[in-house]
């Protein structure tokens, strides 16, 4: 079943025409990488989404609804929760609070304090730094509060702006492991990233962006039997070392 | 489009020419008149004209909001009666001011004694603009806000230098309309000449992104001091002509209601640009003068017991100041760049890009 | 003992009115934290308490009833300049906030000047704004130990309401992080109107005791609470909770004690003073004494 589906969609940033006629398409249950270079229009794409930023034209529809235009604070009640850029934790904010936050729109408030269980045994770091304020944790440890913050919300895509941004090569593998996890738990995932060796190792299919158009989408294994992607994305620069399957702690 | 240059450089010089040339016209008008009340307005209208046009310098360049000016106009009116009344005169004006202070001596021709005010003001605004330059945005106007107060309690206890509280007498009328409106034709052409130098082109650019501009290797903060000196030589200029034809105040009449007054004539007419000063401050002024005769006649309507007066239930006291503010709000929620967007007036027209934009421009940012 | 009684004397009316000003503070702090404005027409709520004290207290009712009338109306107008004046310039720059607050602050005084009077008018006060009590063999004035434990009442209610709740959370959340707090799920309009209630709340709370202290109420009453607001959010920091209540209550002591000990004529320069204290405070200390502990990411 189609979950999310982006159809021709347009997205201007002043005179910038940021994404082109942008067509794509998340299954149930996938994780879908959307990769390219810096500037490729990935994080637009991600933004228009969340209804930050209004598309020109073409339509986001979300479980069979057209959600296009409408506000953030609505997108988010249909059940897209977003993983932002640079994490954006409330800093001020405690753990806890942080997590309270993201059940914002979630009423049951036996529901909240059950969710805030289940994600703090998932990420024990979080039930131990509870009562302390977020901007007080690591940043790897700040990625996986953005995480669970968002998880809060019982969303049931999850939409991921370049997580591993500015994290150490190590905390990169974890975090990644992390998101194919999140399969484990039924979640949906739309991933945008710059590290596409990484993204093509845990993704089911991925969309190749470039200069705001989709260059090339499919498998992994098809995307990386593409010479040319293979020589412009993934030739050079990347550190971290291919592993065909993240192992487990 | 090959003779462009020279033409667009006509269109663009051609912008201090109308608007002084709007000024002599109805200077010329208001004397051709020959009503007293008429050209009282109008003289103080110029001096108005004058000080959005030194606030807009500031403002305008560097898109610092200041709430400060009147101090500066203050210690301008004041010290050009340092300056500019003998030692008899001083007895009578400045009562408590000890004989024995070198200022006392002091008396010099009219001209004269107003440039001394703008030149001693101007230090004082360059003495602290040196720490106010290193602030942003909310803080600077906070600052500049705070040392209004400081400079009108200080001036309402410094007796000698001020008279304190009590109405100074005793000053000689002799601001005349042509000298108001030289000198505003002046102002005017000092704020673009300054709009257009390498300084007000330097400073416009730090007003969109300060951090960016800093990164070109431009000197963000002394852009700014520069501007800001020039401006409190300029509002000095206007305290002291306002001096010198009012010739009876005290130092309450250089605080908010006054600030108010400036700011509103430069956020209506558009801070952006010199022409959006100069229209706003005569938009303001006439219509303000308008709307307070209205309201002077119907409160005589209601005190003389007409039919229509009757109709009134109270008296209208501060009518003006509201429309003023619900004009100034309308203003920046419809149409944040004042009445000309930023743009300066010309001739020919076309070509005239919208000054870099204004204070308010980033509107569907988020 | 008459030292201990001075000394206690001032106490009190120290906590007194610095609880005052810190609820000030905090009214001009929380609506800042969130949207960058600085609001000088919050002044102005104070006035219109006053003069819902005045009006309605001209009826019959219990002055109980007529001051919590009287807040109300303050809260209602602060949501109201927020709704028509704030919410158009939301995205604007801080200077032009600050002066379109400059111009809601003018329209509300004339407004008053127009309809009601400029010359001060003396609301109906109960008989405790004037009475003195002994406690323990000290004479303090009913007043200060009422305002006392009204203030400290008001702020532990304000910090539960932003640690318990989901909306105070919000708010807290949003001075951290504005568009992460829409994305979380959080109505921004719904936010920002709360701290505008919140403000006009502590505004009217305020104008009772402020109004109370002074007898009477005129056009420009709001104009000094506006400016202790200023001084004491600077100090303490304006974009800090913590320290618009500490700024308050430091404003409080030096306040009284000022007047307590400071020589006649200078304290006639008292507010230039404390206004160059706020000059120098945000040069060398910009971010206040208490400086948020982490810098927001997005401004």
């Amino acid at each position: 079943m189609t979950l999310l589906y982006l159809s021709q969609l347009n997205v201007f940033h002043g005179a910038n025409h940021a994404v082109r006629d942008l067509d794509l398409q998340v299954e149930q249950g996938e994780i879908v990488g959307l990769i390219g270079a810096n500037g490729a229009g990935k994080s637009t794409t991600m933004m228009s989404i969340m209804g930050a930023v209004k598309p020109r034209s073409g339509a986001v529809v979300f479980d069979g609804q057209n959600i296009t235009g409408l506000p953030p604070e609505q997108i988010l009640q249909k059940g897209i929760a977003p993983v932002m850029e640079g994490r954006r934790i409330f800093p001020s904010l405690t753990v806890g609070e942080n997590l309270r936050m993201g059940a914002a729109t979630v009423s049951d408030k036996s529901l909240v304090a059950a969710d805030i269980e289940r994600w703090c045994d998932f990420f024990p770091i979080l039930r131990e730094r509870y009562d302390r304020p977020a901007g007080n944790l690591s940043g790897g440890q700040q990625q996986m509060l953005a995480v669970a913050r968002a998880l809060m919300s019982r969303p049931r895509l999850l939409l991921m702006d370049e997580p591993s941004l500015g994290l150490a090569p190590l905390l990169v593998t974890e975090i990644f492991k992390l998101i194919s996890e999140m399969r484990a738990l039924g979640m949906t995932v739309l991933l945008v990233e710059q590290n596409v060796r990484m993204t093509l190792n845990i993704a089911d299919r991925a969309y190749l962006l470039n200069l705001g158009r989709v260059e090339f989408s499919g498998t992994p294994d098809q995307i990386r039997s593409e010479a040319d992607i293979e020589r412009t994305y993934l030739g050079g620069g990347q550190v971290q070392k291919p592993s065909a399957t993240p192992t487990a702690s | 489009m090959r003779n462009a240059p020279t033409r667009s450089l006509v269109s663009k010089w051609s912008t201090p020419v109308i608007l002084m040339g709007m000024c002599v016209l109805i200077a010329a008008f208001a004397i051709a008149r020959d009503d007293a009340v008429f050209l009282r307005v109008v003289t103080v209208m110029f001096i108005s004209v004058l000080l959005t046009v030194a606030l807009q310098t500031f403002m305008g360049n560097s898109g610092l909001g200041s709430f400060g000016q009147y101090a500066f106009v203050a210690i301008g009116a004041y010290a050009s009666l340092w300056f500019g009344l003998s030692d008899q005169q001083k007895r009578v004006t400045l009562p408590d001011m000890p004989i024995t202070w070198w200022i006392y001596k002091q008396h010099y021709p009219f001209e004269l004694a107003i440039a001394s005010a703008a030149i001693l003001t101007a230090i004082a605004g360059a003495a602290m603009g040196v720490a106010f330059v290193r602030l942003r945005a909310a803080s600077f106007t906070i600052a500049t806000f705070a040392f209004l107060i400081v400079v009108n309690r200080v001036a309402l206890q410094w007796e000698e230098v001020t008279r304190g509280s009590r109405v100074v007498i005793g000053v000689p009328r002799q601001t005349t309309i042509w000298i108001t409106v030289a000198w505003a034709c002046a102002a005017i052409l000092i704020a673009f000449v300054f709009k257009e130098s390498s300084i007000g082109l330097k400073l416009r650019a730090s007003r969109e992104d300060e951090d960016a501009a800093a990164s070109i290797g431009i000197n963000v903060k002394l852009m700014r001091w520069i501007a800001w000196t020039l401006s409190c030589g300029m509002s000095a200029v206007g305290g002291a002509l306002w001096a010198y034809f009012i010739v009876q105040f005290t130092p309450n009449n250089f605080y908010l209601h006054e600030t108010f007054l400036i700011v509103a004539m430069l956020v209506i007419g558009g801070a952006a640009s010199v022409s959006g000063a100069v229209v706003g401050a005569i938009a303001v002024a006439l219509s303000s003068e308008m709307l307070r005769q209205t309201e002077n006649w119907l409160n005589t309507q209601r005190n003389d017991g007409t039919s229509f007066g009757n109709l009134l239930p109270f008296q209208l006291i501060g009518f003006t100041e509201i429309v003023l503010a619900i004009v100034m709000i309308v203003v920046l929620v419809v149409r944040p760049s004042g009445l000309l967007s930023g743009r300066e007036l010309r001739w020919p027209r076309g070509n005239s890009q919208p000054g870099v934009t204004d204070l308010a421009e980033n509107i569907d940012e988020a | 003992m008459g030292s201990i009684s001075d000394f206690v004397q001032y106490l009190v009316s120290s906590l007194s009115v610095g609880g005052l000003y810190a609820l000030m503070a905090l009214g001009l702090v929380i609506v800042y934290g969130i949207s960058q404005l600085v609001n000088f027409a919050y002044g102005e709520l104070i006035m219109v308490a006053g003069y819902g004290l005045l009006i309605f207290g001209r009826s019959w009712l219990p002055w109980v009833i007529v001051a919590i009338m009287s807040v109300i109306c303050a809260v209602i107008v602060a949501l109201g300049m927020d709704q028509i004046a704030f919410r158009p310039v939301r995205n604007a720059s801080p200077t032009t906030m600050l002066i379109t607050s400059f111009a809601v602050s003018t329209l509300l005084q004339s407004v008053a000047l127009l309809l009601i009077s400029p010359r001060p008018r003396a609301p109906r006060l109960p008989s405790i704004f004037v009475q003195s009590a002994e406690i323990a063999g000290i004479r303090v004035k009913v007043v200060d130990v009422v305002a006392l434990v009204v203030s400290i009442v008001a702020l532990t209610a304000l910090q539960l309401f932003l640690r318990k709740t989901i909306v105070g959370l919000s708010l807290r959340a949003a001075a951290d992080d504005f568009t992460m707090t829409r994305l979380v799920g959080v109505n921004a309009n719904k936010v920002i109107a709360t701290a505008f209630a919140i403000s006009g709340l502590l505004a009217g709370i305020v104008a009772l005791f402020w109004i109370g202290r002074i007898g009477q109420v005129l056009p420009t009453v709001g104009f000094q609470p506006v400016l202790i607001a200023f001084i004491a959010s600077v100090v303490g920091g304006l974009s800090s909770i913590k320290g618009a209540v500490l700024g308050g209550y430091i404003l409080g002591f030096l306040t009284i004690g000022l007047q307590t000990w400071l020589p006649q004529d200078v304290n006639a320069y008292r507010d230039a003073i404390m206004f160059a204290i706020v000059i120098v405070m945000l040069l060398v200390r910009p971010e206040g004494l208490i400086k948020p502990a982490f810098s927001r990411e997005t401004r």
